[in-house]
């Protein structure tokens, strides 16, 4: 019953979504808005779930005093203090839960998208080398698009940005197309084997 | 060690100080080059100009966040001068939970610059009127579907709690059809839902900013005419800053287009460390 | 004489107008054509309408600018019988046309403009089940080499000698994408393989859901090799929702617990980089897998195998050799090689003036 049921219940909606999709009646609409309301709940309701699973998680860090238990004790009090700072003070424009995020929350995010630039210098010396033709079509292509990009790129030739923008539309497309078909059809499979039960990993362990 | 053993071999912390010192000396040295216009950016920069003023709203979807700040957030500042110095109403969300933040620093800061230089009450900005921020809302896909009927059933209140009923703007902006165009700013794949829920089934016209590597998996859109114009990264952004300064919208250089002068120097950083790369390394070959 | 053909000149009305019931849709809506008026050069718009048997007045419900001979009711009744009438108005000026046929609207049942996806959908669920059935009988479906997984069995024989752990990342994106399923049923596959050689494990997840799953498919594929005692609650480890503070605390996992192998399987955004120079960076082998195509560049980079797109959903086949899957992947190829086919078909008859793009349009 604790697997057959979600994996009924699975079945019944996949099935009726999909025939939704093929009748446009206002009573399959109707349908398909209530289950449209109620994925917006349940998607509330796993957020909750999340906050629950912070609290015990790090809750039990601390009681066991794990390796580490500190930055645990200051995870559950940076959450609980910001989260009433917003609930009480409000979350507008100038309120202090909107400067906590601005000036402590932004700056260490765009910190660690920051990195991405130090990584992409490292990964691109370290691996971008011509060992056969198709890495020196790799390595020729990123060139063009590079330089093409860049304001003065115009300068160097006057049609190299034209170019650029042909490589991004044409074979970049045609590559990114090729791989989104398949893995279209590799998502409709695995899609199609939930529905079916086939595919129970969702579900956790086996039967 | 070989010197040409030394050229693969490079310590990472020299490319890492190099790297820093070619990101920071632009800002006191700024280079003037003017951007070369894209195509996508041009395109929904005269779609923008074409939307007739105090008719239908523009949806403006802040799905970016802190990290991609210097890509999304000049797009979201544009794109709002734009429509509030055209009188275009603009109703915002967000389904990024990181949204919020950045939608309500873009908008407070236009707005304030828009309502500091407003000669008469007409030309001031005023919420509910001319612009609606509707927040954050969990459950994405359904919520752009049940957009298409009825946008108050899936933001019911507005992001501080007012009902949206009792904004004027909000009264009659029911649904898609009152919409001109959506234009989402992130760095994930939201416009896919967007343009899969919302343009096929109701025909809404679609637009996206975007992160650079995002960029370049939405050209089949571009190519289908399924986007009426996009952003791509911080180079579309001063692209759009570009077309702002021409247009008379603002009179200085945006913060993308000063950042795009970093861009390019480490672009010519990292092409060069490749070239001494690949140096090294069929020098290095031909000695074996 | 100027003066006198002023005054005879009047507008002409638009001719022929049709109201049909607008197909494949929820009813209320009324398509109205008409002919445009030889005038219509002249004209500033034209009015539209309408009267219902009940009604003793014509409704006006809206108006089109010249040269559109086109407009949409979506204010009719259903199964209420109306006739329209177009008037063409310039200045003081108002022909009006006959009235249209007489016309409801109601809504459909089935959308015949999206029989091409059901017609798909049929064949490609079709092809599936024949080839899950076919797979049970056959056990030697043909699946080619794919480099990265041949590549697992070595990566997890280097940790073991190595005393190292195995760091699984099972993507950021929740239970509900299909590259986090492809992603826990080879979890499950290696998780079978290290507990034969009591090999450390660790597995970070960003989501609570999938931290939940991915405890149990271990714990259940320690089982499965009767190991069960060798299964740690410390190897599945639930870190941060945030997506740079997971990728910074599975930096910090890389760099304090230095794995020999880093699996980063499932659906990765800007962090992919962070976490693969990192982890190149300790020189563990690492093999990744994603469906997220702007990210592969990343990975193709840092990593030393890559399983690209659609080879991250055939891994959990290719690593069981399970009759469901093997079949279901066979279907896949099958629903690709239709797919190409029907492509050349039509871009072969375009050449010779036949146009059929329309046939994989979705309405």
């Amino acid at each position: 019953m604790k697997r057959t049921l979600p994996l009924a219940i699975c079945l019944v909606i996949g099935v009726s979504m999909v025939i939704q999709f093929f009748i446009p009646h206002p009573v399959s609409l109707r349908y398909n808005s209530t289950i449209l309301t109620w994925v917006i709940i349940l998607t509330a309701f796993a957020l909750i779930l999340a906050i629950g699973n912070v609290f015990v998680h790090h809750g039990n860090r601390i009681i066991k005093q794990q390796p580490g238990w500190f930055y645990s004790a200051v995870t559950i009090v940076s959450m609980v203090i910001v989260a009433i700072i917003g609930l009480f003070w409000g979350i507008g424009g100038q309120s202090l839960f909107q400067k906590i995020y601005l000036n402590i929350l932004s700056p260490l995010a765009a910190t660690m998208f920051a990195l991405l630039a130090y990584y992409m210098a490292s990964a691109a010396y370290r691996a971008f080398k011509a060992r056969s033709i198709e890495s020196f079509m790799l390595l020729a292509a990123a060139f063009i698009v590079m330089i093409g990009f860049m304001p003065f790129g115009q300068y160097i030739h006057p049609r190299l940005p034209e170019f650029a923008e042909w490589i991004m539309q044409v074979p970049n497309m045609a590559s990114k197309r090729g791989i989104q078909i398949g893995i279209a059809f590799g998502a409709i499979a695995t899609a199609l084997k939930i529905i079916l039960g086939i595919e129970r990993s969702w579900l956790g362990g086996k039967d | 060690m070989k010197w040409h053993e030394r050229l693969t071999g490079i310590d990472r912390r020299i490319i890492y100080g190099l790297l820093t010192i070619f990101i920071i000396v632009p800002f006191f040295i700024p280079l003037k080059l003017r951007e070369n216009i894209m195509p996508q950016t041009k395109k929904l920069f005269d779609f923008m100009e074409s939307i007739p003023p105090h008719e239908k709203a523009v949806i403006i979807s802040f799905d970016y966040t802190p990290s991609t700040y210097p890509e999304c957030h000049p797009m979201a500042v544009g794109l709002l001068r734009q429509c509030f110095k055209r009188k275009i109403p603009v109703v915002g969300m967000s389904f990024d939970p990181q949204g919020p933040g950045m939608a309500v620093d873009a908008i407070d800061y236009v707005v304030a610059e828009i309502n500091r230089a407003a000669a008469s009450p007409g030309d001031s900005v005023r919420y509910g009127i001319d612009y609606v921020y509707l927040g954050y809302k969990a459950g994405f896909e359904a919520a752009i579907l049940e957009m298409g009927e009825n946008i108050a059933s899936v933001f019911p209140r507005d992001h501080l709690g007012t009902p949206v009923e009792s904004l004027p703007l909000m009264a009659r902006t029911k649904n898609y059809k009152d919409i001109a165009i959506a234009l989402i700013i992130t760095a994930a794949a939201y416009p896919d839902w967007w343009v899969l829920y919302a343009q096929s089934r109701y025909g809404v016209k679609v637009g996206a900013g975007l992160t650079a590597v995002m960029a370049a998996e939405f050209y089949p859109y571009l190519q289908t005419g399924q986007f009426t114009g996009m952003l791509s990264g911080m180079k579309g952004a001063a692209e759009y800053e570009e077309l702002m300064l021409r247009h008379n919208y603002t009179r200085e250089l945006g913060k993308a287009e000063r950042g795009m002068n970093s861009q390019s120097m480490i672009h010519i950083l990292i092409i060069a460390f490749i070239i001494i790369g690949n140096i090294g390394y069929f020098l290095s070959r031909k000695k074996k | 004489m100027y003066l006198v053909c002023l005054s005879l000149i009047t507008i002409a009305p638009v001719t022929d107008v049709q109201a049909a019931d607008k197909p494949n849709d929820a009813g209320s809506n009324i398509d109205i054509t008409w002919i445009l008026s030889p005038d219509d050069a002249f004209i500033e718009y034209y009015s539209v309408l309408r009267r219902s048997s009940q009604d003793t007045v014509e409704q006006y419900i809206g108006r089109t600018k010249y040269g559109i001979c086109t407009f949409e009711d979506n204010t009719a009744q259903d199964n209420t019988v109306y006739t329209y009438v177009v008037a063409t108005v310039s200045g003081s000026e108002i022909a009006r046309s006959k009235p249209s046929n007489p016309c409801r609207s109601y809504p459909q049942v089935f959308h015949s403009g999206r029989i091409n996806v059901l017609i798909c959908i049929l064949i490609f669920s079709a092809l599936v089940l024949y080839f899950v059935r076919r797979a049970r009988h056959d056990k030697n479906l043909f699946i080619r080499k794919i480099a990265g997984l041949a590549a697992v069995e070595d990566a997890i024989g280097r940790a073991t000698e190595m005393g190292k752990p195995i760091l699984y990342v099972p993507g950021l994106w929740d239970i509900d994408s299909t590259a986090t399923i492809a992603s826990m049923n080879i979890l499950g596959e290696i998780a079978k393989k290290i507990a034969r050689y009591d090999t450390p494990l660790i597995v970070t997840n960003r989501w609570s859901v999938t931290y939940t799953i991915s405890k149990e498919i271990v714990k259940e594929a320690f089982i499965s090799q009767g190991h069960p005692d060798k299964f740690k609650n410390d190897y599945i480890r639930y870190l941060t929702e945030d997506q740079f503070g997971f990728a910074a605390a599975v930096n910090g996992i890389m760099i304090r617990e230095k794995p020999a192998a880093n699996f980063f399987i499932g659906y990765f955004w800007a962090e992919s980089l962070i976490l693969a120079e990192t982890g190149a960076m300790t020189g563990a082998i690492q093999i990744a897998g994603t469906d997220a195509v702007n990210q592969l560049p990343f990975f193709v980079t840092a990593c030393d195998y890559t399983l690209l797109g659609e080879e991250l959903y055939a891994a959990s086949a290719y690593l069981s050799r399970e009759p469901l899957l093997l079949g279901a992947l066979k279907a896949q190829d099958f629903g690709k090689v239709l797919a190409l086919a029907m492509l050349v078909a039509i871009t072969i008859l375009a050449f010779f003036g036949l146009h059929l793009s329309s046939v994989m349009t979705v309405r």
